[in-house]
Formats: C-alpha cells, structure tokens, sequence
C-alpha cells in the first residue's frame, strides 16, 4: 500500500510537471493539447481501472463518457442557448446553469447510477462474453442519445457548453484518478477483482465473489469515465453521440494495450507515448505538406510496441518506486500469537449427489471434528472429488445435508462457506499466477483482516510459516510447482480455516517435498487445531499422516477407522483388488514403512 | 546509462519541438489562410476534394497579385484527422501563427469546435461544405457556411417537387446523422407550406442493408405518396432503391446532393427518375463546364464531386471581400463578406447580406436517365421559402 501510494504520488508529480511546463512555456494551442491529452489519461485510467484488474476488455467507456458529457452539456449550458438549442428539453432539466464542479459532481453521479444498472446485467457474465457485452452496451447508449432528441439534439451536433475547464481542472482531475487507479489494485476490491480474474475457482476458494469482485470496479470505474466525459464535453465545447462511439472506445482500448493493461503505469505510458508521438508527427507533416504521416506512425508504433513488447510499454507492471529505491520495508514478520480453531464440526449427513442416472456419492454419513487429520481415499470414480466439491460448497448435494458449525454449507454459495471457516487447495493448483505470491496470500487474508497493516502482517506469517518469505515479491506464476503448492496452502491458511480442506496435497511431489508437506502439515495442525480433510492417491502419506481414514467406494461409504483398521478392512482391500499396485501398497504401507508408493492415476 | 540518457534526450526534444510553435514573420501585404481540414479520415472525402479546388483559386489569385488584387496569400494547411479535438488545437496554432482567415472542415462539430477558437480571435471562419444550417448560429458572427445548407437544398426540392405537380410525400429518415433526419424534415415543412401534405413518415438505420420493413410500409400506405424524400446515400441508397423497385413501388424518389456519386449513376435503370441537388450543373457552354476543363488541365483529373467547385468559389468569395472591405483586419473582412449581394461565382449567385451567413444561392436539381444525370432547373429559393434552422 505505501509503495501504492509512493507510485501514485510519482506519477501525479509528472503530470503536474507537464501542466506546469505547458502552462509556463506552451502556447495556447499546447496548452489545449496538455488539457486533452489529460482528459484522455483519466479516461484510459478508468478503463485501465476495470479493464486492467478484471482482465475483461470494455468497449462501455465510450458510452460512459457519453453519459458524463450529454450531463455536464445539458447542465452547464447558457439558459437562453438552451432554449433555442433544445426548446423541448424537460422542465426540469432547463435553465439550471450549474457550475462546472457542481456539474461533474451530477455527472459523477450519474455515472454511477449507469454503472450499476449496465453492471448488475453485463457482469453475470464473463471473459469475452462480458467484452461483447459491453460493445452492445455501447451500441446502446449510442441509440439512446441519437434518438433522444429533445434532450440531447440527437445527431446533431450538442453545442455551446461553456469551456470552463482548462489545463488546471483536467490535470488535477488526471491526478486524482491516477492516485485512484494506482492504489485500487492494492485494495481489497483490487486485490479481489484480480484474483477473480486470474483463477475464478481460486478466488472463490479464498472466499472472494467473482461477480461482485468485478462489480464494484465497473462501477467505480464508470464513474471516473463519466466524469472525464464531463470535462471532454468541456474541453471540445461541441461533440454528437458519433464522438464517443467506436473511435473513441477504440482509442481508449489501444492506448492502454500499447501501455500496458495490467497497470496504471502502463495507462500513462500509453497516454505519453502516443501524445508525443502525434505532437510531433503533426509538426513534421505541417514542415513538409504532406499529409497521412501521423496515422502511419501511430500505426508503425502500435505494431511495433505488439511485437517486440506484447505485454505494453509497462510490460503491465506498476513503477514500484520503493522497490526500485530499495525503500521497501525490510520483512519482518512479527511471530504473532496465532489464534486456535473454533470448535466447530463438520457434519456429512446421508448425503446423497446424482449426476442425471449417476450416483456419484450415495448416503454417506460422517463428523469430523477439529484438531484432527482425516483422509478420505478411494480407488478411481468412487466419488472422492464429488464429495470434496460438495463439503467446499461448489456443488450442492442432491439429497442430504452439510453442516459445518452452524452454517448450512449445502444452501450457502462456495465462497461464503469459505468465510464460514472452511480453507481449500486444489489438486490442479489454482494460484494466482499474474499476482505477487504475498498478493496471493493477501486476497484471502483481507477476508479475515479489514484493517491493511494486519492483513499484511497476517499474510507474511503464512508466508513464513511455509516457508516462502523470501518469494514474497515473486510472480506466483514464476514459482516451481512444488512452491505454488506451498502458496496454494499458506492462502488457505490465510483464511483462518476451522477446516483445511485438501485435494491431492502431494500429486506431482517429489519424495523430499512430500515429506516436508508432512511436516508442515502436522505442525500447523498442531499450531492451531484446524481439522484438515485430505483426499490423497499416495496410500503411504495418507496411512502415515492421517489418524482417521474414510474409504469411499462406488460412492459408498465402506469404512471408517485409524489406518491399522482401515487396512485389514476387508471391503476396503476388496475394493482395492482392482488395483493390483494400490491393493499392494495398501497392505504394505504402514506407519514404520518408509517407502512411497504412489498409484499411477 | 548511456542508452538511457540518449533516450531521455530524445523524449526531451521531441517535447521541446512540440512545444515550440514556430511562429514565423510574414510581411504586412501578405494575408495568412489557415485551413484545418481533414486530409485523413472519414471526413477526407470531403475535404480532399475542397481543399484541391480552393488550392486551385488561390494559386490564381495569388498569380494576379493576391486577393483583392494586392493581398498574396499564404496558405498554412494542417490535418485534423478528421479528430475533433485536434481540430480545435490545429485551429488555435494556426490563429496563433496570425491566420486572418480559416477554413474548416465538411461537417458541423469540429467546424464548431474551430469556431469557438476563431470566433474569439476575431477570424472570419468559413466551412468547406459543412451543409448543416445550425453552424452560424451555434458559433457566432464570424462563422460562414458555403455549400447550399440542407434547408436550402429542401426548400429547392419541395419547389420543384410542388411545382411538378406533387401533392403526397412520404418521408425516409435516419436518426444517425443531422444530413439523413434534418434534410426530409426540412423538405416536410416546405411542401406542407406550399400546399402539399406528408403521409408518412419511416425511418432507417445507416449501414444496415436491410429495408423490407420500410418498403413493405410504403407499399402498404393506405393513402399512397406521390413521391418518397429521403436523404440517405452509399451505401443505403441503392439498397432502398433496389428493395423498392423489387416490391414493385415505382413512386419518385427524391434525394439530396450526395446522391450525385459514380455509385448512384451505376444504378443505371433503377436510378430512373431519381431527383437530387448539386452544388451547380454543368451544361455545355456553362462556367461550371469551364471550370471543370481547367480543373482537368491543372490537377489532371476531372472534379469528382461538386465539393471541387465549391473549394474553388470560397477563394473567389474572399477575394471579392477583400477587395470590398475597408481594412485587412478580421472584422473588417468579415462584414465585407456578410454583405456580399449577387455575387457571380462558377455554379450560379451567392448572396450574403441579410442571410446569416448562410448563402441564398441557387441550387442545381438533377435527374438519372439511364445512368446519366440531366439538368432539370437552377432554383434560387427566396430567403423567406427556406426554413429556419432545426
């Protein structure tokens, strides 16, 4: 967050400085430049603020600006103008006359108001589905304001706004939006929208709502684009609805790819280069009369900024100016007094899941308690995944129900259960590859922790607790596989979990690693008293781990016991004499057996 | 490092060259016109072709000495992109650089937009073929359209479609641009005026080839029109033509000075009894004729439009302003222009004086026969028969 803060204040520094060089040594036409090129920035800042974090490409900004523009235009213009431009407007529109602050306040809101709306719709659904979405919203808005003629001239064009906003208000407004984008993806909210759009199932499993993590930002964001459409409207003084439709979201849209989506940086990288650019190209082509020169070289620049960088000129990354200065904060980790499990049960009662004619799992009944490590095995298809899904919330059960404490699991969405004290990993690891591995941890620790510094104390003590620390700063993405699994855990943990709930904790281990996972494993249920439920192919690390074993077969339910009972169970060895090698290794893995055996899967 | 710091420097100077906005001694008899239009874009279709025929006055006015006969002018040309903000920063560098004159684009915002920065500066601003009436208004008094507005070319319309004995029109607009839903509901107003009655009214979406619905509409008007007015175009127009004709409608149909394309008279057949505007007709031994032959010696190619003319006749207009006006500052030529009275240009006269600033000027109509479009009659419509502004 501070470095958060340091990059922002950078940023808006820079920005002030080019308003300030304009101001001083521009000429008028400069200075109408700065203040277009600034309104443009918090433009692609607001796209770059949904855009960047949810991953989701929109095309809706255009029709936000629109929104903000038509606001400020209708209430900011001259009475007597507005009667001869729009002699139908409604009564209660005409002759207000507002300041240009009390305008955009009005447009901001307004903004928000069609953020909400077009969100609560757009965002049930997702990836390009959502981008197409917002192409339609835009499509949209566009007809509205063309066929909205008493209030908005239609196509003609919309003029007389009065030009109050110059270099000052556009800058200043720029700034204020940098310092928002640059600290909402550190955010809470930030951190959500991200990891939802990184690895949906992970962002659930770390009690994140993915349609509500993209929520907030789109309307936030829409928010910022009404009112930079607000002083656009200020700016050009004259626009039609044409000014902001495919163009303009197209402008926006290629600024921020040549910038670089994933960060603010890259929002004003974009913004810089291709102002430039056009500046000078503009200046070159006046020198020698020959025109086209510019859009060859805007398009030459764009080309060239896909091949030799596809992630933008930021390469997405943020300028993480304390980082570069070595100012970041030594890390620390304050071995804080971790807090115990609650006593809470988790109660499987006849629970029963059909698939069409399958019965995945049928009748099973069982308690866990807290304190405690269970396994629950199975040869292939005997329903362990089914069940795992249904006790983490992500499937309700077709009969039956799941308690865990007082929380109904089997009527709660996935990522609720989380909060009601239920922490899982995937047995294909699900991290969030484009965030930093403490960013990892923190999307699930700024669950527990509302207040920043704790959650971040918090997820540092996961992170040492698996051993990670030093990978703090790293791209998730980066890690070697064993790591990522060490990730997966410790943002698990980070929820403070009355129950830990693993699905194939050691697949693709090495013998080493596994072991280490043992290890730690037992210590953290020792540490806290969480109740860790493991569904595991390796029998050896089950038998060595676990004190209670739940045998799962053809979605049945055939044994429940200590290892030593489970193994001379003769439905369990039944079941297993399909699988020669399991059936072997189930008779020979004991406690005091050191081998791994591992069932090819 | 090294690297580093050539690129800094390189970032600096290119900001230091945008910045610095050359501004260059012309001496005192010299008049400086800049031109903000759209030589890239959608709107360059448009302005290309005016500038080319504005070009072409200005080269011979200069040859006589320059407007006024002592005035040589400077031409300072600058690309929009057909992007409104740029027009308005381009505008304000060339005001900068001591533009007595501008020249904007063929469309009515970012001739808007220029007319906020010259209105100010005291710049008389005429706009290439902006056709929309509303542009004086909106800008103020130094803001002059050139091209027969949408109002004149109706009003034009209506006259000739009263006059031929019309009585019942049925009106196709879009909502998509100002040119598409202002121009039939001009051509309304007019014809109700005169006499006549509309009874219908469609609309359409730009772009969208499909026209059943309005076709099927008309053919089912229980009270069916004399005529059909739209003033749709490529590539909208041949597809309505084409639907209606299929459906067996073989009512007139009437357009508007965008209709006089290669595209529309490829029509051939269908085009048949098709209506239109232009700027002015080129029948032998007219100037118009004249005109495009030393249009074809000087560039090497015929005029493409009637926007060619059109550029050509705003040199003309500023070099009878200046010759008429009583000092060389803006204002001075600015009245000289709003006070112009039957001025002789190519396509016919233009009149300014008691018009607000937008021309009375007479207004070619045209028919397709045959793929070839006949000069029908040159109407000048009398100020008080063109209505007021939308």
């Amino acid at each position: 967050m501070r470095s958060a803060l340091a990059d922002s204040v950078a940023m808006a520094a820079a920005v002030l400085l080019i308003a300030v060089a304009a101001a001083l040594f521009g000429s008028t036409s400069m200075q109408r430049v700065v203040a277009h090129a600034a309104v443009m920035l918090s433009a692609v800042l607001a796209l770059q603020l949904f855009s960047g974090n949810s991953r989701i490409v929109s095309f809706g900004h255009a029709a936000f600006m629109a929104i903000g523009a038509y606001t400020v235009g209708i209430l900011t213009l001259n009475a007597q103008l507005q009667h001869n431009a729009l002699p139908q407007l409604p009564s209660f529109l005409a002759g207000l006359e507002l300041s240009t602050w009390n305008a955009l306040i009005i447009a901001a809101i307004v903004g928000a108001v069609a953020g909400v709306i077009s969100g609560a719709t757009l965002l049930r659904l997702s990836g390009s589905a959502a981008a197409i979405a917002t192409l339609a919203f835009l499509i949209i808005v566009y007809t509205l304001l063309a066929a909205a003629r008493e209030i908005t001239r239609g196509s003609q064009p919309f003029y007389g706004v009065p030009r109050d906003a110059g270099l000052w208000v556009t800058a200043l407004f720029a700034m204020l939006t940098l310092v928002i984008t640059r600290t909402f993806r550190e955010t809470s909210w930030g951190l959500a929208a991200r990891a939802a759009a990184d690895d949906e199932a992970g962002a659930i499993a770390v009690g994140i709502n993915p349609r509500a993590a993209f929520f907030f930002p789109w309307v936030l964001s829409a928010t910022l684009a009404a009112v930079a459409g607000g002083l656009l409207a200020q700016v050009l003084g004259a626009f039609t609805p044409h000014t902001f439709y495919f163009d303009l979201a197209f402008t926006l849209l290629v600024t921020l790819i040549v910038g670089g989506m994933g960060s603010s940086l890259g929002a004003l990288a974009g913004l810089l280069a291709t102002t430039v650019l056009i500046e000078v190209m503009r200046q070159v082509e006046s020198a020698v009369s020959f025109f086209g020169l510019t859009q060859s070289a805007l398009a030459i620049a764009m080309i060239l900024v896909i091949w030799r960088r596809p992630e933008g000129l930021s390469g997405g990354l943020e300028l993480n100016l304390l980082r570069r200065l070595g100012k970041q904060p030594a890390a620390t980790v304050v071995p804080a007094e971790v807090k115990r499990a609650n006593a809470d049960v988790l109660r499987v009662a006849a629970v029963t899941k059909r698939y069409a004619g399958l019965v995945a799992v049928s009748d099973v009944s069982f308690e866990i308690a807290p304190d405690s490590i269970t396994g629950i095995i199975g040869p292939n298809g005997a329903g362990k995944t089914t069940l795992v899904s249904m006790l983490a919330g992500h499937v309700p059960p077709t009969e039956g129900k799941i308690h865990l404490g007082e929380t109904a699991v089997h009527e709660t969405a996935a990522h609720r259960v989380v909060r009601a004290g239920l922490g899982r990993t995937f047995q294909n690891i699900r991290v969030f590859t484009r965030m930093t591995v403490l960013e990892n941890v923190l999307s699930a620790a700024r669950g527990v922790h509302s207040n920043v510094a704790a959650a971040e104390e918090a997820a540092r003590r996961e992170l040492a607790r698996v051993g990670l620390l030093e990978q703090a700063d790293a791209l998730a993405g980066s890690l070697a596989y064993g790591m990522r699994r060490r990730v997966e855990i410790a943002r698990a943990l980070a929820c403070e979990p009355t129950f830990l709930l693993l699905d194939e904790p050691a697949a693709g281990l090495n013998p080493a690693e596994t072991r280490e996972l043992m290890t730690l494993l037992a210590a953290v249920r020792k540490e806290r008293g969480i109740g860790i439920v493991l569904v595991e192919h390796d029998l050896m690390f089950v038998m060595q781990l676990c004190e209670r074993i739940l045998v799962l077969d053809q979605g049945r339910l055939i044994a429940d016991g200590t290892p030593a009972e489970v193994q001379s169970h003769p439905a369990v060895i039944a079941a297993y004499l399909g699988s020669r090698v399991a059936a072997k290794s189930l008779a020979t893995s004991t406690p005091s057996l050191g081998a791994v055996v591992t069932e090819s899967n | 490092m090294g690297k580093s710091v050539r690129r800094m420097s390189v970032v600096a100077g290119a900001i230091a060259l945008a910045l610095g906005g050359c501004g260059s001694k012309h001496d005192d008899s010299t008049i400086v016109i800049g031109v903000v239009t759209a030589q890239t874009g959608v709107l360059a279709s448009y302005d290309q072709p005016s500038l080319a025929g504005f070009r072409m006055s200005i080269d011979e006015i200069n040859a006589r000495g320059g407007l006024g006969g002592k005035h040589p002018v400077k031409l300072l040309v600058r690309d929009t992109r057909s992007d409104t903000a740029t027009t308005a920063a381009a505008a304000q560098e060339l005001v900068d650089e001591g533009a007595k004159i501008m020249i904007t684009p063929c469309d009515a915002d970012p001739s808007i937009v220029a007319g906020q920065v010259t209105q100010p500066a005291g710049v008389p601003t005429l706009t290439f073929c902006g056709s929309s009436p509303i542009l004086p208004g909106a800008v103020g008094d130094m803001m002059f359209t050139t091209y027969p507005t949408d109002n004149l070319q109706a009003a034009a319309l209506a006259k000739h479609a009263y006059e031929t004995g019309l009585r019942k029109v049925y009106l196709l607009v879009s909502p998509d641009t100002t040119y598409t839903s202002g121009l039939p509901e001009y051509f309304g107003k007019v014809f109700t005026n005169l006499g006549g009655t509309v009874v219908g009214k469609g609309s359409f979406s730009m772009n969208q080839p499909d026209f059943s619905v309005a076709v099927t509409t008309i053919r089912n008007l229980k009270e069916q029109p004399d005529l059909i007015m739209t003033a749709a175009y490529e590539p909208d127009f041949p597809a309505f033509v084409r639907q209606l004709r299929a459906a067996g409608v073989t009512t007139p149909v009437f357009g508007a000075d965008a209709l006089g394309t290669p595209t529309i008279a490829g029509l051939g057949e269908l085009a048949n009894g098709v209506v239109f505007t232009s700027a002015g007709c080129a029948t032998p031994g007219s100037k118009l004729e004249a005109f495009n032959q030393q249009f074809n010696k000087v560039t090497g190619h015929l005029p493409s439009s009637a926007y060619e003319v059109n550029g050509y006749e705003i040199g003309l207009l500023l070099d009878a302003a200046v010759k008429s006006a009583t000092s060389m500052s803006g204002p001075a030529i600015r009245d000289a222009l709003d006070n112009l009275e039957n001025f002789e240009a190519v396509t016919g006269t233009i009149t300014y004086r008691g018009t607000q600033r937008i021309p009375v000027r007479s207004v070619a109509l045209l028919r397709y026969e045959g793929g070839k479009a006949q000069c029908l009659q040159s109407v000048t419509p009398a100020a008080s028969e063109i209505p007021a502004p939308l």
